[in-house]
């Protein structure tokens, strides 16, 4: 072989040298890199990172620091003051499923058991650890159920801020005189702001009547409260809102909840409760109400949204230990609900209504949305199955245009 | 009853002081049968066969109120006083009705209507809440056969406001 033959050679395999180095070099960077992103609890900032990984860290920042923003469903433990833990857990391994076929109709008490008051968690579900876990909206923008394992480490240190950005589905600012702190509609956590310190949290709100706030949720979530701030104890904590079809407002909500370390001894519960307000008529599809026996109707004020909220957060919400005027105000609030009787009776003094909160009108005069109940006998359709002229167990809903065109008339106690 | 004096009473609880106005009443006859009961806004005691709630300072109050008498309870009651044990502690599913002249019975899930003839004295521990119930503490105390005779306030480990009520049967 001559010299430049072997010059050649020799250049040759230099290349051919560096070739094999250079790609083994490569590999063994990117397998580093996969190394960070797989620890995940913490943002790296090497430098070095491809620009792929980078977007994918910013996004899990940004999913640990704002829960709105996040598309997928994940659960978050609250292991430190600042919630938001990188740390992911598996989801919870029961849906469960309530139609509003299953549950009685209203009868006057604004909570009923639902399957002997038992709870009806899995095994798996149950964990001496905090966490919680909100439901994606659906297509509707409605929520979904809501899971939560109670600790103290997970309740609110600080008075609830205000929530008032927030227009959960089937949403109006409606007042009635009847109605106590005149609105309505509350914005409703689902899992309450003395539980879990989930505030304007778009997954864990519903729109719900005062009635449901304050007489059928609450109760439930002062004793749960209670229970782990004495205990210290963990409480396995689900609430399931009830939509018929394509409803933009809860017919109600289903809450369980078992107090872990003590296997429901201490509390243990499964009640479904009724989104209703009495004396007030609501459509469900739409959330337009009008109020029972013919009064002036709702005021819809869209500029007075702040103080819906303020009513809201001196009923329910703000329910930590420093907040007294709200435990204050709320425990007013039972008592005014208390008397709901007398303002049934006070309420339907003859006023006309000009009807401005029901649907669209049929032809024959009756709404084809509004649902309203025919009892088994009689000749009268009524807003409510137990006005005290029919057997509530007996009643059947019917829309109000259907009513009429049975021949029914309005009954002039409940409506 | 005639109404004695209005008088500020300071109430310490673990280092903090509340101050209430007192109305004090005479009190007629001696102590008999005590009964102790926590209830809520609506006088309801407890919910799916189980307590609304607890406080391990109300547990502390009524053991010291009963350690010179008999303190009776049935077995679920119990189970909130195992820790600290108390010695004045009779356990009993009959408890109404075995506990005799100047004995205390904490009642906490059943009915103590058909007792009232033999109870003297109601120690109401009023948490301030609104919570469930499908149990309800049963006697009527404004039907004029009972008067209050004390009222103070004082906070609990795990509840802001505790009332303690003192009714008395004449």
């Amino acid at each position: 072989m001559n010299r430049s033959m072997k010059t050649k050679h020799f250049k040759t395999l230099m290349i051919s040298f560096l070739f094999v180095l250079f790609c083994g070099l490569v590999p063994m960077g990117c397998g580093s890199q996969r190394g960070v992103v797989d620890q995940g609890a913490s943002v790296s900032t090497e430098r070095s990172m491809t620009e792929e990984t980078e977007r994918r860290l910013e996004t899990e920042v940004q999913e640990t620091e704002t829960e709105q923003e996040s598309e997928a469903t994940e659960i978050d433990t609250a292991g430190t003051a600042a919630k938001g833990s990188a740390l992911k857990q598996t989801m919870p391994s029961t849906e469960v499923t309530v139609s509003v076929a299953d549950i009685p109709a209203y009868n006057g008490s604004p909570y009923v058991a639902v399957n002997d008051n038992v709870p009806q968690f899995l095994e798996t579900d149950l964990s001496t650890s905090s966490y919680e876990y909100y439901s994606d909206l659906d297509s509707l923008g409605r929520c979904g159920v809501v899971y939560a394992c109670i600790g103290t480490d997970l309740m609110p240190t600080e008075e609830r801020g205000s929530i008032g950005s927030v227009k959960p589905t089937g949403w109006h600012t409606v007042k009635y005189d009847t109605v106590d702190g005149k609105y309505l509609y509350n914005r409703c956590h689902l899992i309450g702001y003395q539980l879990s310190g989930e505030n304007a949290n778009v997954k864990n709100l519903i729109t719900g009547t005062r009635y449901l706030n304050v007489d059928g949720m609450l109760p439930f979530e002062n004793m749960v409260a209670d229970y782990v701030k004495e205990t210290n104890h963990h409480v396995m904590y689900r609430v399931t809102p009830v939509f018929d079809g394509d409803n933009l407002l809860a017919s109600g909500v289903q809450i369980e909840a078992e107090s872990v370390e003590d296997n429901g001894e201490g509390i243990l519960f499964n009640v479904y409760c009724y989104n209703v307000q009495p004396n007030v008529a609501i459509d469900y599809a739409t959330g337009d109400s009008s109020l029972a026996g013919g009064d002036v109707a709702a005021q819809n004020d869209a500029a007075a949204d702040a103080s819906v909220d303020t009513a809201a957060a001196s009923y329910k919400g703000a329910k930590s230990d420093s907040n007294a005027a709200s435990d204050s105000n709320a425990d007013q609030a039972d008592e005014s609900s208390k008397s709901s009787g007398s303002t049934d009776q006070t309420a339907d003094n003859g006023q006309t209504s000009d009807n401005s909160g029901t649907s669209a009108q049929n032809p024959s005069g009756g709404s084809d949305t509004l649902m309203v109940y025919k009892s088994a006998t009689g000749d009268k359709y009524h807003s409510i199955n137990n006005c005290g002229r029919m057997n509530p167990n007996k009643a059947t809903q019917i829309t109000e245009a259907e009513a009429i065109r049975q021949g029914l008339g309005k009954c002039s106690k409940c409506w | 009853m005639e109404t004695q004096a209005k008088i500020p009473i300071v109430f310490s609880n673990n280092n903090r002081y509340n101050v209430k106005e007192q109305t004090i009443y005479t009190a007629k006859g001696e102590d008999k049968m005590v009964i102790y009961a926590a209830v809520d806004d609506h006088m309801g005691m407890a919910f799916n066969h189980r307590r609304q709630s607890q406080d391990k300072a109300v547990r502390k109050m009524i053991l010291n109120e009963t350690k010179t008498g008999r303190l009776w309870m049935n077995p679920y009651t119990k189970k909130q006083f195992d820790d600290p044990a108390a010695e004045q502690i009779i356990v009993d599913e009959d408890f109404l009705e075995k506990a005799e002249e100047e004995d205390y019975c904490f009642v906490e899930n059943c009915s103590v209507k058909q007792y009232e003839d033999k109870i003297t004295k109601i120690i109401l521990i009023r948490w301030g809440r609104s919570y469930p119930a499908d149990t309800y503490f049963d006697i009527n105390l404004t039907d004029g056969r009972w008067k209050l005779l004390t009222s103070t306030e004082f906070e609990g480990n795990s509840h802001k406001n505790i009332t303690r009520e003192e009714w008395v049967n004449e």
